[in-house]
């Protein structure tokens, strides 16, 4: 027997008495409410004492129609609202969008611009990322790397806020260019405004501090025995059943695909840096962890380079005052912290789009769910959700 | 959708992946398509609604990693937002499908149209396991059938919610309860190309 | 002054007497560890901790904390079994208190010696979980039932190596008796400090075996990281505590703490020597030695809660029957053959 099975034994008992007794599966309702659903979703699970005999997840408890929104809003606006589908990753939400955006008007965004929505987009992985590093333990019962992860996540939103004016939400990227909220201080009035004062030495301290979290939560968690024993073997997704539900990011490169739409897709300029794709090996909850935390350092090294090699110039392009986007089709994808996150606009030509579908990589990432958990423990069910880290903004959309 | 245009203009930046238009002439030749184009650096093919499972299944060896499914519905009866363009064929839907590689970024969106009046297409869901999500959230959100699916209800919206949001006929209610000023203050600026107030001049370091 | 002594005499009165200092002494110890863990975690979190209740470092947190508890409404839920639900925080608390009834704090502190204290101390600390299973049973919740009967498996793997281990450290002191044990590790020991007569605790003669098992299934009995699946809050929301409020929520919080304390004066009786110490008198540093031990346990517990994740069940279940079964037995058999060949 696998696993430990309270109910079950206690009905072998009162057979052997000879009492013919019901044993109807437990549907165990977890969520909306619940403390590790993040955020409102529902799973409805059917039990045989602590084995999951078959899960459905019910989605839509937050669902905001930003499809439906996005069809009467001009682009400008549909900024603001796409960076509140994945909310602990908002800056990289606008990324696509935009680059999508200015594609089909032609637009040459300055390299200054770009390198900026570059950084801002590490950084915002790593604070993603952080996120994922603190809450993974804590799913599993170990709290103290929480309070050390989101001690140095911290620093990276104060520096994000600093550029953004926003910590989650920063709406900070327009076609054409991005537009920093604050200028250079009082004596640079003149100047324009650009990265604050300091950015950029601030990162590299930051960037220290989040290297060193990661070093101290290796030790902590990385090598524990218990931690291998509840996420080793647990979880595993084969890479074709995660390609073939659309599984991205992270979890895909855990199951050993090493493939990263910053290598293949030039929506921004990662081929100016040198960095490595982390891949696991077994696709386990344990690889999944890995390639996360692989991820955090190879961000920095990205970020590192970026703030050395960051070109003077202006921050926007000529844009029309009224933004009118031509007649056409486009899909960009951008690799987000949780993987895939597109955007397929269809304009006609005025100034809100025809349709906008996004897609969202927690969508995808959930959809396996069903799948990956028949046949889990309780406890497993846990220990497979937070490995898949999703958003529930970011399912529901 | 004209026929195989050459406007595949890659924007600037090194681009590591292969040329869409070439991978979009490609897998049109494979599948038979009806057209093909690669605007914007978007791959895309249109094949016929009837060999849709097969189209799929062709391209699954080559393409395995399902991105996404869903519709745009061109419709002449717009209750928000702006109408299709003049030209646009209207009373349809069109059912779009989004598939990828792993290892080159071979990637490719596959179009097909179904008459809006009898808007059912055949399921994808013994071709590609995640497409059960997003053809329900397709049955729901545009009315698609899909045929073959083995759970086809609604994903996201309650039980006895009715109407499908996302057909352009669909009211926004919050327009109709109030209608939004969004539209009068875009109109109310100057027209043309003016120096815009968000570009200063410099804005550098 | 004769009225005293004479009350003292009476059987009753000395028996109030005494259960009152046992309570009170536990709830007090008890909070003193439930702010020290908030301490301990916060400075091994790289956080401040209590800071603001009691005017200098927080020291008053643990009285805010159950005086807020106290104020909230005890609920019982519709559905619930109410009599076993009322009962059930009583019956987990009291278990504790009387396990406190034989820890020996001097050769003369000690509430009541009895011949049988090991035994009585196992089989009394065990009846905790039958609090937790009538909680769990009677919330009329599901996740209360999963971590009722979690805490029900847990008991039946984990009762077993305890006792094995406190059974080998019997075997070597030869007596049952909590101040005996004691003894057997001071003035009368077997084992000294060679050149000397001063007695070596029995972790130091051979049980540190015993000592570990010991101490891992006192983690689990008390409902402890790395094994806290009864009330595992990420699983099953808060195991069979979910339903509970107010002042039945404090007592079985109470009792968390109080078990920790008893856990560790028994695992400090046993196998550190209790209250004796090389060079102090007994009579009149017999408790603070006793304290001193006591703490560091308790200590040790804190900082494993700190560092590890939580194991699940079926782990749990097979570590149990798979090492430290055989490993206690084994011990047992050690311990014997060397007692009679010494």
């Amino acid at each position: 027997m696998t696993g430990f099975d309270p109910t079950l034994a206690m009905h072998h008992s009162e057979t052997q008495v000879s009492v013919e007794l019901q044993t109807p599966d437990m549907t165990l309702n977890l969520g909306p409410q619940h403390p590790s659903t993040h955020g409102v979703l529902r799973l409805v699970a059917k039990v045989d004492g602590e084995k999951v005999e078959e899960i459905e997840p019910v989605i839509g408890y937050m669902h905001r129609g930003y499809e439906k929104l996005a069809e009467v809003r001009t682009y400008p606006q549909i900024t603001a609202l796409v960076n509140r589908i994945d909310w602990v990753s908002g800056f990289c939400n606008e990324i696509a969008f935009v680059t999508a955006a200015e594609r089909l008007m032609g637009l040459e965004v300055p390299g200054r611009a770009q390198y900026i929505r570059l950084i801002l987009t590490e950084m915002t992985r790593i604070s993603s990322h952080l996120l994922f590093l603190s809450s993974y333990p804590l799913e599993l019962g170990a709290a103290t790397p929480m309070m050390l992860a989101v001690r140095d996540r911290e620093r990276v939103l104060d520096l994000i806020e600093g550029v953004t004016g926003g910590r989650f939400h920063p709406n900070f990227n327009r076609l054409g260019g991005v537009k920093p909220a604050a200028g250079g201080g009082a004596t640079q009035k003149k100047l324009a405004q650009d990265l604050p004062a300091g950015f950029l030495q601030d990162t590299r301290d930051a960037m220290v501090h989040v290297l060193g979290v990661c070093d101290e939560i290796d030790g902590l968690i990385t090598g524990n025995e218990i931690f291998w024993e509840r996420t080793r073997g647990v979880g595993v997704i084969p890479a074709d059943k995660a390609m073939e539900f659309g599984v991205s990011g992270p979890n895909l490169r855990g199951s050993g695909v090493r493939f990263d739409l910053r290598k293949v897709e030039d929506y921004l300029p990662y081929g100016d840096f040198d960095w490595e794709v982390p891949a696991g090996t077994e696709g386990d909850c344990y690889d999944r962890y890995l390639v996360r935390m692989e991820e955090v350092r190879q961000s920095v090294s990205i970020v590192l380079q970026a703030i050395d090699k960051i070109p003077s110039g202006p921050l926007q392009a000529k844009v029309p005052r009224v933004i009118k986007v031509p007649t056409g089709e486009i899909y960009v994808r951008a690799e987000n912290p949780k993987g895939e996150m597109g955007y397929h606009i269809v304009s006609q030509g005025g100034r809100v789009p025809y349709r906008v579908k996004i897609r969202s990589a927690s969508y995808s990432n959930l959809s396996i769910l069903p799948w990956l958990l028949k046949g889990a423990l309780v406890p497993d069910i846990i220990a497979i959700m937070g490995s898949l880290d999703f958003v529930l903004g970011d399912v529901d959309r | 959708m004209t026929e195989s245009p050459s406007e595949a203009a890659a924007p600037a930046g090194a681009a590591a992946r292969p040329d869409p238009a070439a991978v979009a002439e490609r897998f049109a030749a494979m599948v038979d398509a009806a057209s093909w184009s690669a605007e914007h650096g978007t791959a895309k093919v249109v094949v016929p609604a009837e060999r849709w499972v097969e189209v799929h299944r062709t391209l699954r060896e080559h393409l395995p990693f399902f991105s996404w499914l869903s519709a745009v519905d061109w419709s002449a009866e717009v209750a928000v937002g702006d109408p299709p363009a003049e030209d646009a064929v209207t009373g349809r839907f069109e059912v779009l499908t989004r598939l990828a590689d792993t290892d080159e970024g071979k990637a490719l969106v596959v179009s097909a149209d179904v008459p809006a009046g009898e808007a059912t297409i055949a399921s994808l869901v013994e071709v590609y396991g995640g497409a059960a999500w997003h053809e329900r959230e397709a049955y729901e959100m545009f009315g698609i059938g899909f045929e073959g699916h083995p759970n086809l209800v609604k994903l996201y919206l309650p039980d006895g919610f009715e109407g499908n949001p996302l057909r352009k006929s669909f009211p926004l209610l919050a327009r109709e309860v109030k209608p939004w000023p969004g539209t009068v203050d875009v109109e109310g600026m100057p027209e043309g190309d003016g120096p815009s107030t968000e570009n200063p001049e410099g804005g550098a370091a | 002054m004769t009225l005293a002594i004479a009350l003292f005499d009476n059987f009753w009165v000395l028996l109030t007497v005494k259960l009152l200092a046992v309570v009170l002494v536990l709830i007090g110890f008890s909070l003193v560890i439930i702010y020290a863990e908030l301490k301990i975690m916060a400075h091994m979190q790289a956080r401040i901790g209590p800071w603001f209740a009691g005017g200098r470092y927080g020291w008053a947190q643990p009285l805010a904390d159950a005086l807020k508890f106290l104020q909230k409404e005890d609920l019982v839920p519709l559905e619930a079994d109410s009599p076993v639900f009322r009962i059930a925080p009583a019956v987990s608390l009291m278990s504790t208190v009387a396990v406190f009834v034989i820890v020996p704090f001097s050769p003369t502190l000690i509430a009541e010696d009895l011949d049988l204290g090991v035994f009585y101390a196992l089989a009394v600390g065990s009846i905790g979980t039958l609090g937790v299973l009538m909680a769990g049973w009677s919330s009329a919740n599901k996740y209360s039932l999963m971590g009722g009967l979690r805490a029900a498996a847990q008991l039946i793997a984990y009762e077993l190596p305890m006792v094995l281990a406190a059974a080998a450290v019997v075997v070597q002191a030869g007596t049952m008796s909590m101040a005996g044990i004691v003894d057997a590790q001071g003035p009368d020991a077997l084992f000294t400090i060679p050149g000397t007569d001063i007695g070596l605790p029995f972790v130091m003669v051979g049980q540190i075996v015993a000592f570990v098992i010991f101490m891992i299934a006192a983690l689990a009995e008390l409902s402890r990281i790395p094994f806290d699946m009864p009330i595992a809050e990420s699983e099953l929301v808060f195991g069979y505590l979910t339903e509970y409020s107010g002042i039945r929520f404090t007592m079985f919080f109470l009792a968390e703490y109080a078990g920790m304390f008893a856990m560790s004066a028994i695992a400090t009786t046993l196998f550190l020597g209790g209250w004796y110490f090389p060079g102090l008198n007994p009579s009149v540093f017999g408790p603070a030695v006793m304290m001193a031990k006591v703490s560091l346990l308790v200590f040790v517990m804190i900082w494993v809660r700190v560092t590890w994740p939580r194991l699940r069940e079926d782990q749990l279940q097979s570590a149990a029957w798979r090492y430290l079964i055989p490993l206690a037995l084994g011990n047992i058999l050690v311990t014997a053959v060397l007692k009679v060949v010494l």
